[in-house]
């Protein structure tokens, strides 16, 4: 399938929340904030691992803020956990950059887990506890890259740089794949989200050309090898570039669980 | 369950113990590493002037998820965001009062921007924030303390009469004037700045300092 | 140590070799040794009328330190803010240092040959054309004594007309008029000694904490050392010096003519007065009433003074009970006849000081002889620590525009031009036949600027001032600049400004001690100063501007002079001599810190009036005002009603609008507005308002209001903690900003006898904006 409708779509919303942080800056006033916290509409919007790495950190529990990020929780729970990461996330639009660049020059090949997102986050939590700073928040390559965007943090941008080159160099798509905590706590939301890929193997040819495309190939060759009818892995990020690109249509979005799951 | 599936189970299991756990580990003693000597570095630096409401600077740090909405709150640009140097307050809010101090808005719209109650909501009036206390850090330089007619930063005090008056005494030297000099009231000066940027001298000779802690003893005078 | 100016020339020149750069001259009665490669003059301060005194350390052709004189008398070494920038003042970025001329609508650089040919080739055009009274020059309270009477000697000797005003006319007009009709002779009888020796002042329309700073600060010191000491301050805002007083008295704006009467009533209801003293030392008199405003073109008015008795006096004094005067003025009636007894407390030593408040007014003329009457009636005048004091806010409005007399209808040294004795004594010292100097009176200087208007003017220059953003109801008057037709403009500043945004031709001139100078202050203390460093690039003093057009005009005649500034003052001076207003030589001036006037053999006069201080009065008089001839030496007690304002708030302009100063900034900004310290301590205009004003228009502190007038309109940040706290029912903004040019919103009516226009009252509305 030669139209990529959904990578369209997906470009469209990443550049469209790039511009929603930057807006503040052009005078407009209906969005405040960064990813971290924000406002749209006036609707508060909270990111649930800052959300529970201020109360880990200093006990101080703002009501609204808990809500606000519980209902963020909900949102992409509906939409697929990491959703968040393959269509809101800037910096998984940078290390998508950064996929690109890999083709011109030589690539490092390390591989590691997926799942020590899932041990980072638990490691933010230890050390925002310990600590009594959200630790995350200091470190994370998205809060920089917001607050670069919406207060020119040239600094930042100088860290995103070098994210950008490690992930080159060293591993694919590092970050995103395997580091990301916030990754890890949507991937953990995602592994029971309503919004999943539909595998048809009956139209499979097997040409391969989806786990070429898919940034978590390893849990998807999985599913299509067991022939199970949904994607259920936490970690696949809804980003839809397999659904673009088989050309049998075998791979479709879907909403609601099926019976017969596949590995998660 | 099927042989193969329990061999992908123990090597799933076997990978975890190499690579899922090892790693993050490693990560862990990182990032330690990492915050400890930023954690040190922030305390180096001394005292962040932050935003109205803004808890106790330690609570604060856990509580401020560097969101940077209280910076586009402010109407005045005050309010700025800490860059890498800043340690373990990167990307916390805080002010310089010599470039441009708190304006301290009637409905404070920082406190009221914040989501994680690191500004605190409880502070509604501009009389109730305590972001630190004005001190005259050089009395030498002063040129109200040396009998001129300055007072800047009593004219632009925001609490004029309240956190700064007048206290007039004699002046010696030419016998007929009176030195006017400045003095803060601890209880009432909200730490905004405002007179930390007025000062005219080429160093501020008043400065927002943190607010010292209470002292108790039995003497009511 | 004490160097006569040639000696001083010949330490300069070796001064020259070390400042090879310049050779600026370099003066001061102690020129201290090379300190660090700084020498050190003295002078006074460039700003208000207090008139300070500071030591000017040059370096290299450049000013680089100032410092408060610890040998003025004045300030003894302090100063206020803006003093202590005196050595930033000159070096803004944007100092004009070539003459420009206009071209369409962008101002062209030229030589100054071709600025004063343009300038004299329109002045001798308007004259052939429309006469002498075509051309006219506004000048300044801020023009040195040789640049005020050097334009006033050419345009009444020279050119031949009386069209020549200073922008005092908006500032001190009413004090003028107060001590003619009062004394008939200008300036006070007090000095600043009094300051120190009094135990009672009362503050009128003055606030001396940030305008007269030094001032203030002596008073205060006064109340430090003397339990007895009280400050009482009327006002129609709460200010710094109210903060500072010991009784606050807020009263509705204008009603102080009515208070002053009150407290007159009380004095006389009471017998407190003192029977002796009125006796020997006044007459009453009454004049015209219901008088107008001034506000429709070519207004014209003559006051009709008769004389009356006391116990007329008594009855015009009967409606203006406590109880009455308290309803209109909103001042509690127990209040009234406390301060009428603390005036007439035969144990006190009382004091009047005012200021704008007073001048600024259009009933100026009155309220400043109301305050006299109250110290006629009570007897405490003319005595060391007991006396009404007026304050200026420019360092020569006493010095050049008062004394040397630079106003359309006068001549130096209190002599007028509609006096055919006066003008002919003129004429002889100025060597002119005495019908060249013209009988009557022109404009004053809002009539000036509507002459302008309408075109009866064709060329205007200003010097030393900037009255395109000082004027009331400035749209009209800026507008009326730009008219075309024949109308020319001329305008002489350091910077560029609202004005020289305006001129046919800008000419850069010399400001403070880039020229010699001498300014009079409050006190009638004559100041002099020798030029120190060059002005920058072809910038050149006024003084001799005018001269220049004085020799393109064939009257270079007037000016023959080799030193002039000496020369020019040795003939002023024969003015002043035996007239009760005697200079000392130049000389003296040269070596002492100021001297206050009469100076008879040397010896200062503290104060006037006075047996024992004042030379003039001879032993046994007692006090004896000499100068009021016409009213056989004694002083005018006058009948001065209340009538209302020009223009009070209604329903469509609710509020008051009171314009003013502030301590950081002086007029209109042109020079502390380049000091950037100045600049960050008090940036820009703001409009004080009462907060429940505020409430009630949804107005936060910080937040923009529109203020606007019947005549112009303006949005200003609302202020509502500032140091100035708006009474109900009013605001203030001061007129320092030349981004927000209040004066647009004020009226332009004026003190009929004064021709003082009042600044601190007219209607306006808020909005938020």
């Amino acid at each position: 399938m030669n139209f990529r409708r959904w990578t369209i779509i997906r470009r469209l919303v990443q550049v469209g929340v790039l511009g929603l942080i930057a807006s503040p800056l052009a005078g407009f006033s209906f969005f405040q904030g960064s990813l971290a916290a924000g406002e749209l509409l006036g609707i508060p919007l909270a990111d649930p691992l800052a959300a529970l790495q201020v109360v880990l950190a200093s006990g101080v529990v703002a009501s609204a803020f808990l809500l606000s990020a519980l209902g963020v929780t909900l949102f992409y729970w509906l939409l697929g956990g990491r959703f968040f990461c393959g269509w809101v996330c800037p910096v998984y639009l940078l290390t998508e950059l950064g996929d690109k660049l890999r083709l011109l020059i030589p690539a490092g090949k390390l591989e590691i887990p997926l799942k020590t997102k899932g041990w980072m986050l638990l490691a933010v939590a230890c050390i925002t506890a310990l600590s009594g700073v959200p630790f995350f928040e200091i470190v994370s390559p998205i809060g920089m890259t917001t607050r670069a965007i919406a207060f020119d943090g040239r600094s930042a941008l100088l860290c995103l740089a070098g994210l950008l080159l490690v992930e080159v160099t060293l591993a694919r798509r590092l970050w995103c794949r395997s580091l990301c905590p916030l990754g890890g706590f949507y991937a953990l939301v995602g592994r029971v989200a309503p919004l999943r890929l539909r595998f048809q193997p009956a139209r499979c040819s097997s040409c391969g050309d989806c786990s070429r495309v898919c940034p978590v190939a390893e849990v998807l060759v999985p599913s299509l090898d067991h022939g199970t009818e949904q994607i259920r892995s936490g970690d696949c990020t809804r980003c839809g570039r397999c659904v673009d690109c088989c050309p049998e249509g075998a791979l479709t979005y879907c909403f609601g669980y099926s019976d017969q799951g596949g590995p998660r | 369950m099927s042989g193969a599936e329990e061999e992908t189970k123990r090597v799933s299991r076997r990978h975890f113990l190499k690579g899922s756990l090892a790693l993050p580990l490693a990560l862990t003693v990182a990032g330690g590493l990492l915050t400890v000597p930023s954690l040190r570095r922030a305390d180096a630096r001394g005292f962040y002037l932050r935003p109205p409401g803004a808890l106790a600077e330690k609570c604060f740090l856990g509580a401020c998820i560097r969101c940077g909405k209280c910076v586009q709150a402010c109407p005045y640009r005050a309010i700025r965001l800490a860059e890498t140097d800043a340690g373990v307050a990167i990307g916390t809010p805080f002010i310089i009062a010599r470039e441009e101090p708190c304006q301290l808005c009637t409905d404070l719209p920082c406190i009221k921007s914040c989501p994680s109650g690191a500004l605190d909501k409880g502070v509604t009036e501009v009389e109730k924030v305590r972001m630190g206390t004005a001190v005259i850090i050089d009395r030498e330089n002063c040129l109200s303390i040396r009998g001129l007619r300055c007072e800047v930063c009593y004219r632009n005090c925001p609490l004029i009469d309240r956190a700064i008056t007048i206290e007039p005494r004699h002046n010696p030297r030419t016998g007929v004037h009176t030195i006017m000099e400045p003095v803060v009231h601890r209880d009432k000066c909200v730490g905004c700045g405002i007179c930390e940027k007025s000062c005219v001298r080429e160093q501020p000779v008043i400065v927002v300092q943190r607010t010292p802690l209470p002292q108790q003893d039995a003497y009511e005078f | 140590m004490a160097l006569s100016r040639r000696d001083f020339l010949k330490a300069s020149a070796a001064a020259a070799a070390l400042a090879a750069a310049t050779g600026g001259r370099l003066g001061a009665t102690d020129v201290h040794a090379a300190e660090g490669g700084i020498r050190w003059g003295k002078a006074p301060c460039r700003f208000c009328g207090t008139g300070c005194g500071v030591l000017v350390g040059v370096k290299d052709g450049r000013i680089v330190a100032t410092k408060g004189d610890p040998a003025a008398p004045v300030n003894k070494g302090l100063n206020c803010i803006k003093g202590y920038f005196l050595s930033k003042v000159l070096y803004g970025k944007d100092r004009l240092t070539k003459p420009l001329i206009r071209k369409g609508n962008k101002m062209v650089e030229a030589s100054w040959d071709e600025a004063m040919d343009l300038i004299a080739s329109k002045f001798r055009e308007s004259i052939a054309k429309h006469g002498p009274d075509s051309v006219a020059m506004f000048g300044s309270g801020q023009w040195t004594v040789f640049e005020g009477y050097a334009a006033a000697k050419l345009f009444k000797a020279g050119i031949g007309t009386n069209n020549i005003e200073p922008n005092a006319r908006f500032c001190m007009a009413s004090a003028v008029t107060g001590f003619m009709t009062t004394f008939n002779s200008d300036e006070p009888m007090g000095c600043y000694d009094d300051l120190d020796l009094g135990d009672t002042y009362f503050l009128w329309g003055a606030n001396m904490a940030e305008c007269h700073p030094v001032l203030f600060s002596r008073l205060i010191d006064n109340r430090l050392k003397n339990p007895k000491v009280k400050i009482i301050d009327f006002g129609t805002r709460f200010t710094r010096t109210s903060q500072m007083a010991d009784k606050y008295i807020r009263f509705n704006p204008q009603t102080d003519l009515a208070l002053l009467n009150a407290i007159a009533h009380i004095i006389v209801r009471d017998r407190l007065y003192d029977e002796n003293f009125i006796r020997k030392h006044v007459v009453f008199k009454k004049g015209k009433t219901n008088i107008g405003y001034g506000l429709e073109d070519k207004f014209k008015f003559a006051d009709d003074p008769k004389p009356m008795t006391f116990d007329e006096y008594r009855e015009f004094l009967k409606p203006y009970t406590p109880e009455y005067v308290s309803k209109l003025s909103g001042v509690p009636a127990k209040t009234i006849e406390e301060v009428a007894r603390l005036y007439a407390d035969k144990s006190r030593k009382v004091n009047s000081l005012w200021t704008m408040g007073f001048n600024q007014h259009v009933r100026g003329t009155w309220v400043n002889n109301l305050v006299y009457n109250v110290h006629l009636l009570t007897g405490k005048i003319c005595k060391p620590g007991e006396n009404p004091m007026s304050l200026t806010g420019q360092p020569s409005a006493c010095g050049t525009a008062r004394e040397v007399g630079t106003f359309t209808h006068r001549l130096p040294a209190d002599m007028v031009v509609m006096n055919e004795e006066h003008r002919k004594k003129a004429a002889e010292i100025w060597g002119v036949p005495a019908e060249k100097i013209p009988a009557k009176p022109t404009y004053h200087a809002t009539e000036m600027f509507r002459a302008l208007d309408r075109g009866d003017i064709k060329v205007l220059w200003v010097q030393v001032t900037n009255p395109f953003q000082s004027a009331p109801n400035l749209s009209r008057y800026r507008k009326g600049a730009r008219k075309g037709g024949d109308r020319f403009i001329i305008v002489s500043d350091i910077y560029p400004t609202r004005s020289t945004e305006l001129a046919d031709v800008v000419l850069p001139s010399a400001s403070w001690v880039e020229k010699e100078g001498f300014f009079g202050n409050a006190e009638r203390r004559g100041q002099q100063w020798f030029k120190m460093v060059e002005p920058p690039g072809e910038a050149r003093n006024d003084l001799w501007q005018t001269m220049e057009l004085a020799r393109r005009l064939g009257h270079g005649n007037l000016f023959p002079y080799k030193y002039v500034e000496k020369e020019m003052f040795e003939e002023y001076r024969k003015f002043t001599l035996g007239q009760g207003k005697d200079l000392a030589p130049y000389e003296a001036y040269t070596k002492a810190r100021g001297l206050r006037w009469p100076v008879v053999n040397g010896k200062e006069t503290l104060w006037r009036y006075t047996e024992g201080y004042d030379p003039y009065v001879k032993a046994g008089e007692g006090v004896k005002f000499y100068k009021n001839k016409p009213n056989d030496y004694k002083a005018v007690i006058w009948a001065r009603p209340y009538e209302p304002a020009a223009e009070a708030p209604d329903r469509q302009y609710p509020f008051w609008l009171c314009t003013g100063r502030v301590l950081e900034q002086w007029h209109t900004g042109t020079m502390t507005g380049r000091v950037p310290e100045l600049k960050r301590a008090y940036g820009g205009a703001v409009c004080e308002i009462h907060p429940e004003d505020a409430k009630r228009l949804k107005v936060k502190h910080g937040d923009k209001v529109r203020v606007t007038s019947r005549r112009g309109s303006i949005v200003l940040t609302a202020d509502l903690r500032g140091r100035g706290k708006a009474e109900k029912g009013n605001v203030f903004v001061a007129f320092f900003d030349e981004n927000k040019m209040i004066n647009e919103l004020c009226i332009d009516a004026y003190c009929p006898i004064s021709g003082e226009p009042d600044y601190k009252k007219c209607a306006v509305k808020l909005e938020k904006a």
